[in-house]
């Protein structure tokens, strides 16, 4: 009987171990963009809250005031005029890692995925497709990766400036 | 020199100025000085429940808003690019008010009591609200 409910009790647990799935996040990861035609057009956000657990969802969420320009007047048309800040503080992005399979989460190494999920911005969604990296050190992943993102895709009038931004994510995640 | 080349010559160089003008202010206006400002006085744990409870609401009074916050430090980080971190303690263990901080404030331990001011920039459900451009008002 005794060695039953051991056996129950094992069953149990390694289930459980089985089933728990590994979640890595930070309050503080970076995503800046720039225009590729004019230096002067970038900005760094460090408030960026995101996920990414070994089933291969991740996550990012920020507060588009939290953009920081280096010239307060750009920061100031970026908020009022062209993503309207007020209206629309947030922007998000939910994906998968498509080639999961690759990735080994417990062991260091530098993987090559591929990200599709949907961003929303400026109160438009958008389904993106984007390459980039996960470096596992120490256990601890940290994602890279480049996009471009279109201005009209999200609704945003910008054309004086620019009609495209690149997007640079780099997260450290714990 | 005809009328009509003067008239055109000094039109041109008002324009000129003008865009001149216009560049200067672009380029030098100085970044908001949060340590210059009235901040509005608030415990972590009100901040949080502001925008639980309503997040429209707490968008309206808060964003954007300089912000004179007091609370018990979580957890101390530094971001990547080198800023000290401070993250404030709310009755949701997984919940915090997370400020990135201007100026170096200093040795601070997690569980002691500060105030601190800042620009609340938004909120991140089930996550944290942020504030940045922090200076330490008192510990």
């Amino acid at each position: 009987m005794k060695s039953v409910i051991v056996l129950v009790l094992s069953m149990a647990f390694f289930a459980t171990a089985a089933d728990a799935q590994k979640i890595f996040s930070t309050r503080n990861g970076k995503i800046s963009f720039s225009a590729p035609k004019d230096e002067d057009v970038k900005a760094v956000n460090n408030e960026v809250v995101s996920r990414i657990a070994d089933n291969g969802q991740i996550t990012f969420s920020m507060v588009i005031k939290s953009f920081r320009f280096k010239f307060a007047e750009m920061q100031e048309h970026f908020n009022d005029q062209y993503l309207e800040s007020s209206k629309f503080p947030r922007a998000d992005f939910k994906g998968n890692i498509v080639n999961l399979s690759d990735v080994n989460f417990s062991k260091d190494g530098v993987y090559k995925v591929t990200v599709k999920g949907d961003l929303t911005m400026h109160g438009v969604t958008k389904n993106l497709t984007v390459p980039g990296t996960i470096t596992i050190s120490g256990g601890k992943p940290s994602v890279e990766a480049q996009f471009t993102a279109l201005m009209k895709d999200f609704n945003v009038s910008a054309s004086s400036v620019t009609d495209r931004v690149t997007v640079d994510i780099a997260c450290q995640y714990q | 020199m005809k009328n009509w080349v003067k008239v055109v010559l000094v039109i041109g160089v008002i324009g000129l100025l003008a865009a001149a003008g216009l560049v200067y202010y672009v380029y030098n206006k100085p970044h908001r000085d949060v340590s210059k400002e009235q901040g509005l006085q608030l415990s972590a744990q009100n901040l949080y429940d502001a925008f639980r409870t309503n997040e429209a609401q707490a968008n309206k009074l808060y964003l954007d808003k300089a912000i004179e916050l007091s609370g018990e430090v979580a957890d101390l980080t530094t971001n990547q690019d080198g800023k000290t971190v401070v993250n404030f303690k709310t009755s949701d263990p997984l919940f915090v008010i997370n400020c990135t901080f201007r100026d170096n404030p200093g040795d601070l331990k997690p569980g002691q009591i500060i105030t601190f001011k800042g620009i609340c920039t938004g909120y991140i459900p089930d996550a944290n609200v942020v504030i940045n451009e922090g200076v330490l008002v008192k510990k």
